[in-house]
């Protein structure tokens, strides 16, 4: 799985046992974190089997982002647009939440299709939430436009505490990320992923991709930041949007994609020094098996049943034997 | 580029064969015990004189003989940042495995990325050809890993730049 999926699994899993099983009145109580601290808690009861709570929470905003409510502003239109009568907005959210949805299963339509695909829309909840802003200003690039009393640089967060940036104008959207990360070693490789990512952008068959830069520096755009908001140890990433990239279906699939951009690179990261432990302890086994070859006596060992001699043990013969 | 590599790789093997002329010699200084001369330098008539072969300025070899053991430490070149890492990171994951490698050292020598230790019972239970093999064919997988964990992280970082482009278009 390269791409990051924007519904997540274990949530649309859930609903759909349960609207299978709608009959069969069972309690659920689930608790559970995804990348990036978001997380979401799950409650059916045994008195409304029907009825179905949504909790989720959404990382701490930094202070330059716009939170109403406790929420991304945009964000409530959008899950009225996105879910119509099914789904009511709890106010106020549970106890450490920042929403609360009331789902009615029995409310749920009766087509099939129609049904499996709004349980995939409602298991990208966070996907609607966090993306409202971005996905409100996207909305107006592709008329070419922008949204009335919008700042000039915007920031939207991401991650705990951490934010990104956009300066949105009538014909293109600058999206700018200060790429920050804990470990020396996912940095170097943050580093020279990113530069991949310059490089990519530069092959004929990536042209109407969008533009994208890399600096180690904060880019011009970001004159205006807070300065804690203008250290990044991987450098700075720049795309710049154009209306071609947000018209029709491709809106939603480019507000994901932006949304979740450091936690794809972060990802990935991970999975190279995974794959480079893999690869380091074949290497390992490998050239102790050379080692071994150095070893004469391993070889000649001629033993009678009656005889009771040592037998000198090389190394995967000893683990072996403690295994057993 | 690789004629140096031939080179580089057959004076260290001829001055292996020549140095690796171990035989056991208790310690002189203290009643029963039997250490390997070489780490501790303290009688000069046990030490031979310590030999560098350089490739080039990033790339050496240390030879150190004495009468009972033999130090080997190698530096291994680094041309960026990311080389870098990752040669600290393979030759620290080796260093930490020196148990079942037998003749390495669980730290490299100041100055050095990795150090291998060979002292006279190595030599007895191994035979001396196929030790200075495995000590030569060390070396070259070293170059070798390295280069292929750079090469997979750069395909990589194509793949995935190429598939998070992909999706705008």
């Amino acid at each position: 799985m390269i791409l990051l999926q924007p519904h997540s699994r274990f949530l649309l899993q859930t609903l759909l046992n349960r609207v299978q099983n709608l009959e069969k009145a069972v309690e659920l109580d689930y608790h559970w974190v995804e990348f990036d601290d978001v997380r979401y808690h799950v409650q059916v009861s045994m008195k409304n089997p029907n009825v179905l709570l949504l909790s989720v929470s959404l990382p701490i905003p930094p202070p330059e982002t716009v939170f109403l409510g406790g929420l991304p502003f945009g964000a409530i239109e959008a899950i009225k647009a996105s879910y119509g009568v099914i789904v009511q907005i709890l106010d106020p959210p549970r106890d450490g939440f920042n929403l609360t949805l009331k789902l009615n299963l029995s409310k749920l339509p009766p087509d099939e299709e129609f049904r499996h695909s709004l349980l995939v829309k409602i298991a990208s909840v966070r996907e609607v939430v966090l993306g409202a802003p971005l996905r409100l200003v996207l909305k107006h690039l592709a008329t070419r436009t922008v949204a009335p009393d919008m700042d000039q640089l915007l920031a939207l967060v991401h991650r705990p505490n951490e934010s990104f940036f956009l300066v949105p104008q009538a014909e293109k959207v600058t999206v700018v990320y200060p790429m920050r990360f804990k470990d020396s070693i996912d940095t170097s490789l943050a580093t020279s992923f990113l530069q991949e990512f310059v490089e990519a952008r530069r092959t004929a068959a990536l042209n109407n991709a969008p533009p994208c830069l890399w600096s180690p520096t904060p880019p011009q755009e970001l004159k205006e930041a807070p300065a804690y908001a203008l250290s990044a140890n991987a450098g700075f990433v720049s795309f710049v949007i154009f209306p071609r990239h947000v018209e029709g279906k491709k809106l939603d699939r480019t507000v994901w994609n932006l949304s979740t951009f450091h936690a794809y690179v972060n990802y990935h990261v991970k999975c190279s020094e995974g794959f480079m432990h893999t690869r380091m302890r074949r290497r390992v086994e490998s050239l102790i098996q050379a080692l071994d070859r150095a070893k004469p006596d391993l070889e000649e060992k001629k033993k009678s049943p009656n005889s009771r001699s040592f037998k000198r043990l090389s190394l995967k013969e000893a683990k072996a034997n403690s295994k057993s | 580029m690789a004629s140096t590599l031939r080179l580089y790789l057959t004076c260290i093997r001829n001055t292996l064969e020549a140095a690796l002329c171990l035989q056991n010699f208790p310690c002189q200084e203290v009643e029963r015990h039997n250490k390997p001369e070489v780490e501790l330098k303290t009688s000069p008539e046990l030490l031979l004189n310590p030999i560098l072969i350089c490739r080039n300025e990033s790339e050496k070899c240390l030879i150190e003989t004495s009468i009972n053991s033999l130090r080997i430490s190698l530096k291994v070149k680094q041309a960026d940042e990311l080389e870098n890492i990752l040669t600290k990171k393979f030759l620290r994951f080796l260093s930490m495995r020196a148990e079942a490698f037998q003749v390495l050292r669980r730290k490299p020598i100041q100055g050095y990325d990795i150090s291998f230790l060979i002292t006279n019972y190595h030599c007895e239970e191994m035979q001396k050809q196929k030790l200075i093999d495995f000590i030569v064919q060390f070396m070259e997988d070293i170059d070798k890993e390295i280069s292929e964990l750079k090469m997979s992280v750069n395909t990589r970082g194509r793949l995935v730049a190429t598939e998070f482009l992909k999706q705008f278009i």
